[in-house]
This record gives C-alpha cells, sequence and structure tokens, in this order.
C-alpha cells in the first residue's frame, strides 16, 4: 500500500511479540531468542556479541522476543540487497518509534518509499552534502575546542557529559538554525526520549520536544533563514508546501536520528581509544590517514540496526519470507562479516576501502553521514591534540545501555 | 549555469544544469536521471555512482581523484565488464565537480550500479 505524506494514519500492519506468537511459515529451525540489545551477554561486551554471531547463527534467523519477533541479517551481501530493493524491504510502518495514533506523524524521510522519498531528500540533501558540511568544519573546531578548554587541564572527565554529547548537540543546533542556549535542553530531552526506559519519561520529552519543535518551525515559518528547519518549514517540492505534519515529522526525525547516534558512537570510539594508548598515538601520528581512520573506526563501532518490512513475498539465501515480515539488518554484525573484512574485529586502518554498513546504503542511506564523519574527525584530531594519552578512571565498570542504540552508559576518563 | 547530458545504458539521453561546485551525482539525483544510485552521498564508499567520461571530455575531467576513488573503482570494476570499450573512462560522478569549464559534458552510465 503506498501511503500519502501530507495525510498520515498510524500503519495496521501486524507486529508480533514473543513466542506464542510465531508465524506459521517460520521454520522451526531458524527460530532464536539471542537477546539482541536486552540480554545479558549482550550487555556484557555488545561488539563482540555482534561478531560471535558468524559462529553461534545461521546467516538468517527469526528472532522471538518481548518486543518484536523479526528476520535477522548479519551477511553483509543479504544486507546490500535488502536495504537496495525496496520493493521487497519496505520502509512503511518500519519505525516501531511510538506516536500518538490520534495525531500521527510520519517520520520523514525514514518512513517513506521511493518514489517519494526523493523530494524530501533533494530539500536538505545540499546541506548535508560533502561540500555542504564543510562550511561547517571552523565552527564544529571551535565548539570542540570551547569545550576542551573548561576541562582538558583538570585531568579527568566524564566523556559523554563533558563533551560525547554536548559537541553534537551545539553543531546540530548550528545547523537547524537553533539558539545555543538551548544545548543543554536539547541533551536533557534526547537522554530522556531515547533512554529513560521509563514511558512517563520518554512521554513527557516527547511533549516537550514537540512544542518546542512546533515552536521554532511557526517562528522560522515568519522569518525564514538559512538553517535547516526554516528550509524545510519553507520547502515547496514542485510548487506544493509541505504540510505542517510533514514539515514536523521530518524535523523531529533528524532530532531522534541525528543525536543519539553520534554520542554512542563518540563513546565508543574513546572508550577503545582509553584502552589502545598506542593507537592514540598512531592516529596523531599519521595525520594524512585521518578519513580512512574514522571510515575504519564507524565500521568497528557502528551503532544502530536498519528495520524494513517485507513488502511482497521474497527469497533470501534460500531462507522464504513473507510479506508483512519483519527484518532488521544487524549493521555492527554485517560490517564484521568475516568474507569481506577479513578479522573483523581488529581496527585496521590500512584496510581496502569497502562500503561499510553504519549508515547503511540504498535510498535511506543516512543523510547526516558526512556530518557525523566530520564531527568525529574534528572530536579526534582537537581532543588528541591537546589530551594525547587517556585511560578509563581506575576502578569504574564500564556498563552498557540496552536499547537500538549502542554505547557505554557513562565514561569517566582520566589523563 | 553549466549543463551536463547523461546517456544512460540503453541510449536515452538526459541533460541537466548543475550549480557550480555541485558535483555530477547530486545533479543527476535532483534532475531525476535514472542510471546513478549514489547510495553514501559521495563520500567515497559506494561505488554506486559511476560513469564513463565521453571521449572527448576526459583531458578536462581528469583520472580519478585520489587513492580512494582509485580503489573503490577497481573494486567495482567486475560490474562493468559488458560496457566495451567507453569503460577505460570510468569516474565516480561524486567526485566530479562542476566547473563553467566543464559546460556541456557527456557522460554514459553503465548498466548496472550494483549486482
Ligand atoms: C555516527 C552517527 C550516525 C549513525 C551511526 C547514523 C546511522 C543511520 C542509519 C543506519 C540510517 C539508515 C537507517 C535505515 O536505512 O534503516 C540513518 C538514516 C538517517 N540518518 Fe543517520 N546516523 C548518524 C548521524 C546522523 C546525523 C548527524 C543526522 C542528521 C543531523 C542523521 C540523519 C539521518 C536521517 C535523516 C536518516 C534517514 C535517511 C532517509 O531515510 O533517507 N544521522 N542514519
Ligand atoms: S556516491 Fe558513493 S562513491 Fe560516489
Amino acid at each position: 500500500m503506498t501511503i500519502d505524506p501530507a495525510h498520515p494514519v498510524p500503519p495496521v500492519l501486524p507486529r508480533y511479540a514473543g513466542p506464542n506468537q510465531i508465524p506459521p511459515h517460520i521454520p522451526k529451525g531458524l527460530i532464536r531468542s539471542i537477546g539482541l540489545t536486552t540480554g545479558a551477554e549482550f550487555l556484557a561486551s555488545p561488539h563482540d556479541f555482534m561478531a560471535k554471531l558468524h559462529e553461534k547463527q545461521p546467516p538468517i534467523f527469526y528472532d522471538v522476543n518481548d518486543f518484536c519477533n523479526a528476520w535477522q541479517i548479519i551477511k553483509h551481501e543479504d544486507a546490500l540487497f535488502a536495504l537496495r530493493h525496496p520493493e521487497y524491504f519496505s520502509n512503511e510502518g518500519a519505525t516501531p518509534f511510538p506516536r500518538d495514533p490520534d495525531d500521527y506523524f510520519y517520520f520523514i524521510p525514514i518512513e517513506i518509499d521511493p518514489p517519494q522519498h526523493r523530494k524530501y531528500r533533494n530539500i536538505v540533501d545540499p546541506l548535508f552534502s560533502p561540500q555542504g558540511v564543510l562550511r561547517l568544519e571552523g565552527l564544529i573546531r571551535q565548539r570542540a575546542r570551547d569545550l576542551l578548554d573548561q576541562f582538558a587541564g583538570t585531568g579527568e572527565c566524564e566523556f559523554t557529559t563533558a563533551f560525547g554529547r554536548p559537541l553534537p548537540v551545539s553543531v546540530f543546533l548550528d545547523i537547524m538554525g537553533l539558539p545555543q542556549d538551548m544545548r543543554d535542553t536539547f541533551v536533557q530531552w534526547a537522554v530522556d526520549l531515547l533512554h529513560s526506559q521509563d514511558r512517563e519519561t520518554m512521554g513527557k520529552a516527547m511533549r516537550l520536544i514537540s512544542a518546542y519543535i512546533k515552536q521554532a518551525i511557526a517562528e522560522k515559518r515568519a522569518k525564514p533563514d538559512d538553517g535547516v528547519v526554516s528550509r524545510i518549514a519553507h520547502a515547496a517540492p514542485d510548487g506544493i508546501p509541505l504540510s505542517d505534519k510533514e514539515v514536523f515529522g521530518f524535523v523531529i526525525f533528524l532530532f531522534i536520528g541525528g543525536l543519539d547516534t553520534v554520542f554512542a558512537t563518540l563513546n565508543n570510539i574513546w572508550l577503545w581509544l582509553a584502552q589502545n594508548p598506542e593507537r592514540c598515538q598512531e592516529i596523531i601520528n599519521r595525520p594524512q590517514d585521518i578519513n580512512a581512520i574514522v571510515e575504519e573506526l564507524l565500521r568497528r563501532w557502528s551503532v544502530t540496526f536498519s528495520g524494513r518490512v517485507v513488502a511482497k513475498d521474497v527469497e533470501l539465501r534460500g531462507v522464504k519470507m513473507k510479506a508483512g515480515d519483519r527484518v532488521t539488518s544487524i549493521l555492527p554484525a554485517c560490517n564484521f562479516d568475516p568474507e569481506v573484512f577479513p578479522d573483523p574485529l581488529k581496527v585496521d586502518f590500512d584496510r581496502p576501502r569497502k562500503t561499510i554498513l553504519a549508515f547503511t546504503v540504498g535510498v535511506h542511506s543516512c543523510m547526516g553521514g558526512h556530518l557525523a564523519r566530520l564531527e568525529v574527525k574534528i572530536a579526534l584530531q582537537e581532543w588528541l591534540s591537546r589530551i594525547p594519552q587517556f585511560a578509563v578512571k581506575p576502578g569504574r565498570k564500564i556498563e552498557y545501555r540496552p536499547g537500538g542504540v549502542v554505547g557505554p552508559k557513562y565514561l569517566p576518563l582520566v589523563w | 549555469m553549466p549543463k551536463v547530458t547523461y546517456i544512460e545504458h540503453g541510449g536515452a539521453s538526459h541533460e541537466a544544469e548543475i550549480a557550480v561546485g555541485e558535483n555530477v551525482m547530486r545533479g543527476a539525483l535532483y534532475n531525476n536521471v535514472p542510471g546513478i544510485a549514489g547510495e553514501c552521498g559521495g563520500a567515497l564508499s559506494c561505488a554506486t555512482c559511476r560513469c564513463f567520461v565521453d571521449d572527448a571530455w576526459v583531458a578536462r575531467v581528469g583520472g580519478p581523484a585520489t587513492h580512494e576513488e582509485r580503489e573503490l573503482l577497481e573494486a567495482a570494476a567486475s560490474l562493468d565488464t559488458d560496457e566495451g570499450p567507453a569503460r577505460r573512462n570510468v569516474r565516480l560522478s561524486c567526485q566530479i565537480s562542476m566547473t563553467d569549464d566543464l559546460d556541456g559534458l557527456v557522460v554514459r552510465l553503465p548498466a548496472k550500479q550494483y549486482a
């Protein structure tokens, strides 16, 4: 069914959860319950867990859990196929984020299938292109330096609160055209919405964010500027202005997709750096290779998953999937496919260039990928020039956050 | 604005205007020219924006700009084995930036951008 993005309605797709709701066409031999994102074994060391899937599980299996039973893809090649064939693997109804059914909206562009999808990307892609984000380089560098000034001399910090969250939020506010004095509020909203695991806190955060975004859209409508919110608010593809719901669904998705992912990526990378001081030195010694370094770190520490709904029956690697089945590509596992990336857990800055799946591929590949790469690059350069060696604070245990964006909860560092 | 002509594998031709500084991959996407996927948005990671520069333009466009571009093109070469001699001028269109000098550029597109 093709949706009308200007007039959103809640999807009527079935969602199955738990062992009592397994559709009869799923072969018994492929059913697993691996505890992805929530189990003790996963949380003890998520990336190792996802790498080991290649030894422990069939290349495609059906995971049964309390949240959403779904096919799981771990082979690089299979993920490429799924991501590149929206006619079989649709995004409509594939984003499980709860919304008020009486005031429903779509997350744009992630929930829109081609051909409608491109019209949204064309609105903002120029700002997020490699050339577009380069304009922000000086500003991002300055924001990173300002943050470092506050704690570099103190010999310790809690990475997430001192650097890993405020940096991406500052940059986000800049690119969106929103005021910097919202920084700490945005950090709090993002954490409450995406990490609290508590319905009431999440609901409250969602209401506050929605109200703020609606008001920001109204302001930009009245007073245009060159930020992303204004650009979306004034967009009129083919001469037809976007509806209020489209504008809202687009802006709020940037908030949901563009903050927590960067927080988690930085957290994972900084934990690894803290444990591998000789690799910090290697990065410092190879300034000319910084882009390859960032790409390899994004492969090794990718943080999220990609969900689709089967639109028409399809067979993948001999596995028959039926329309309505849900499918998850475990992107970190795909980035650890030993057939594509030999010795996959090794961080090797000299790997031959291959398609990494941190941002997926296909029409929905991350719109913010270049911004994210630039942020990681500048964060590495600025941090290492001030704090070339650091370690996890002795005696502190690293714990991972359960959920769809993988990273340590806190990261206390000393130097 | 400078113009680019994209010729699809089947022969259909599309002319598009592209702002100076934009790249040839985005020019195709913005103008709904089929045959270029540009999946990674120009991050030099997907090689789904391959094009074959018309002989007359090779000197002005130049060969692969970076080590990464060369590596990606080599990795994707097996996709283009049926393309004939045009293949020698293969480039990643996301790495060709428009200039006034390139006004009139002609590029051919492969039969498929991925397997
Ligand atoms: C390291 C940080 C990031 C990671 C790992 C990441 C990851 C992803 C992934 C995996 C997808 C594709 C989902 C799918 O195909 O199912 C995606 C889509 C998207 N991301 Fe990111 N992202 C990051 C940063 C950002 C930033 C900074 C922004 C914007 C400010 C952003 C905006 C988007 C948007 C708008 C989409 C939807 C694209 C579409 O549907 O066409 N992301 N991201
Ligand atoms: S668009 Fe991905 S390499 Fe050109």
